[in-house]
């Protein structure tokens, strides 16, 4: 790669940002509240790969980027640098997740039935031109009323089809950290699944597509999607009382392979796994899928750990994508001489 | 419930307490509780880092990280804190203010009521979010 330096200009970028802005329009308060309330898939989309939950930063990112998204992530992401970091949350244990959807595609009659809560699967894909308003609530199953819903890998395992889920008691600053340590491969599994909550939903999906369409050697069943509240439990500093100071929007996904040998030689299920701040099924069915692909062993690039992990960062993605709308000159330049077969006489790149 | 899961519990209610009426309330508090010596240690923003759970092999591993505001404020002889999510100083603070307050057995009454009313419309809340979403349970059939 060669680059050139290049001097003057600046009049025609102050310009350039003033277009851009007066062709975005005004920017007040009140358009990222109206934002904040009217896409919040949109913001957990970012917030996601932001790997910040700040809703409210995340509708000012996208009004100020006009929603380029990968512009609006890198706002986050840099944002989030400057801030120190207090401490770590009380780990998110699942069974206190305040889960609003839970479906199952392995079987119908799972524990707890299947939940579809808020989705707009199955309805239909039409625009209404008409105004909408929210529907009325109509509720009338206060009985089995609860957001706590078991999981279904629970009931696998009760059955002897899942190896058993160890705990883990690796306290919060020493889980690996990709924020703090590069990713280094084979990832630990911690890594893995942190690279995976910031991936991009779009690469993940394009990598877990291949995966699905025949790249793969797997054929994954969705086991679970849960779309749930999560509190972010922190400790009293002097006193030490536990406490939520809030609730974040979080999602998970588990898909299940065909039976392998397992331990012993005996046939045993696998779950690939991912979740995320926000909630983002497309992503996360895409990447627990990846998660199992990745531990088959298989040559084929949506199944390597390095290149998923690598190529669906998306502030290095994105960010050396546009890179090269800067200055190449002497990349071209030598491009040319060289095709022309005169080399040496560069005078001015 | 022990003393360390009373105060969570109302630490857990004013974070999700509405901010301008608990600003408000707090407000209205302070001509009793200044006579007593309040100071603040500290009011800034920060991230908690959030650790999850895998629920396919049990790894733990760190989801993201969440903004918060915090405060630290010292009242008499106790030391109130509290964090909240976002970036709104004013409600980390007013929740620390009561914290220390409630520790140090000041204008207890009407904070308790205060705390209890909260919980009680966050409770209503709750329940009303779960009564909808068991609203979408179905029985699949397949053929």
């Amino acid at each position: 790669m060669a680059y050139v330096a290049a001097r003057g200009g600046e009049e025609a970028i102050q310009q350039a940002e003033a277009l851009y802005r007066r062709l975005l329009g005004p920017l007040d308060a009140g358009l990222v509240r109206r934002l904040e309330q009217a896409l919040p898939y949109l913001l957990d989309r970012l917030m996601g790969e932001g790997s910040l939950y700040a809703p409210e930063l995340a509708a000012l990112a996208l009004a100020q980027t006009g929603g380029d998204l990968y512009e609006a992530v890198l706002l986050l992401r840099a944002y989030r640098t400057t801030l120190p970091r207090l401490g770590y949350a009380e780990p998110l244990e699942p069974e206190a997740l305040l889960t609003v959807r839970r479906i199952s595609a392995a079987f119908k009659d799972i524990p707890g039935g299947q939940v579809l809560g808020p989705t707009l699967d199955y309805s239909h894909r039409l625009l209404h031109f008409e105004p909408q308003e929210a529907p009325p609530a109509r509720t009338g199953a206060e009985a089995q009323a609860s957001l706590h819903l078991p999981f279904v890998a629970d009931w696998h395992r009760q059955n002897g089809l899942l190896a058993p889920r160890p705990p883990d008691p690796t306290p919060g600053p020493e889980i690996p950290d990709l924020t703090r340590e590069p990713l280094l491969f084979p990832a630990p599994r911690a890594q893995r699944l942190q690279a995976l909550s910031r991936a991009d939903t779009g690469g993940v999906l394009a990598l877990g597509y291949a995966n699905m369409r025949g790249y793969g050697a797997i054929h994954p069943t969705v086991n679970e999607v849960r779309l749930a509240y999560a509190e972010v439990r922190l400790r009293h500093p002097v006193t030490g009382a536990v406490f939520s100071a809030g609730r974040v929007r979080y999602s998970q996904a588990e898909v299940l392979t065909k039976f392998r040998p397992g331990p012993g030689g005996k046939p045993a299920l696998e779950l690939g796994f991912a979740a995320t701040l926000g909630w983002n099924e497309v992503k996360l069915i895409a990447a627990a899928m990846l998660d199992a692909a990745m531990d088959q062993g298989e040559p084929h690039p949506a199944h390597t750990e390095e290149f998923v992990l690598s190529h669906t960062e998306p502030v290095e993605a994105g960010g050396f994508c546009i890179h090269y709308k800067l200055p190449h000159y002497v990349t071209f330049l030598s491009n040319l001489l060289a095709h022309q077969g005169q080399p040496e006489e560069v005078e001015d790149a | 419930m022990s003393p360390a899961e009373a105060q969570g519990r109302w630490l857990g209610v004013l974070a999700r307490a509405e901010a301008e009426a608990l600003k408000e309330f707090v407000e209205g508090l302070l001509p009793a509780l200044e006579p007593y010596g309040l100071e603040v240690l500290e009011n800034r923003t920060g991230l908690v880092m959030l650790p999850a759970t895998d629920t396919a092999r049990g790894t733990r591993f760190l989801v993201g990280e969440v903004l918060v505001a915090e405060a630290r404020v010292r009242l008499g002889g106790s030391e109130g804190y509290a964090a909240c999510l976002g970036r709104d100083l004013e409600q980390a603070l007013a929740i620390a203010i009561l914290d220390a307050a409630l520790q140090e057995g000041l204008e207890a009454g009407r904070i308790r009521a205060y705390v209890e009313q909260e919980a009680a419309r966050q409770a209503e809340a709750d329940a009303e979010l779960a009564r909808q979403v068991a609203a979408t349970r179905v029985e699949m059939e397949t053929f």
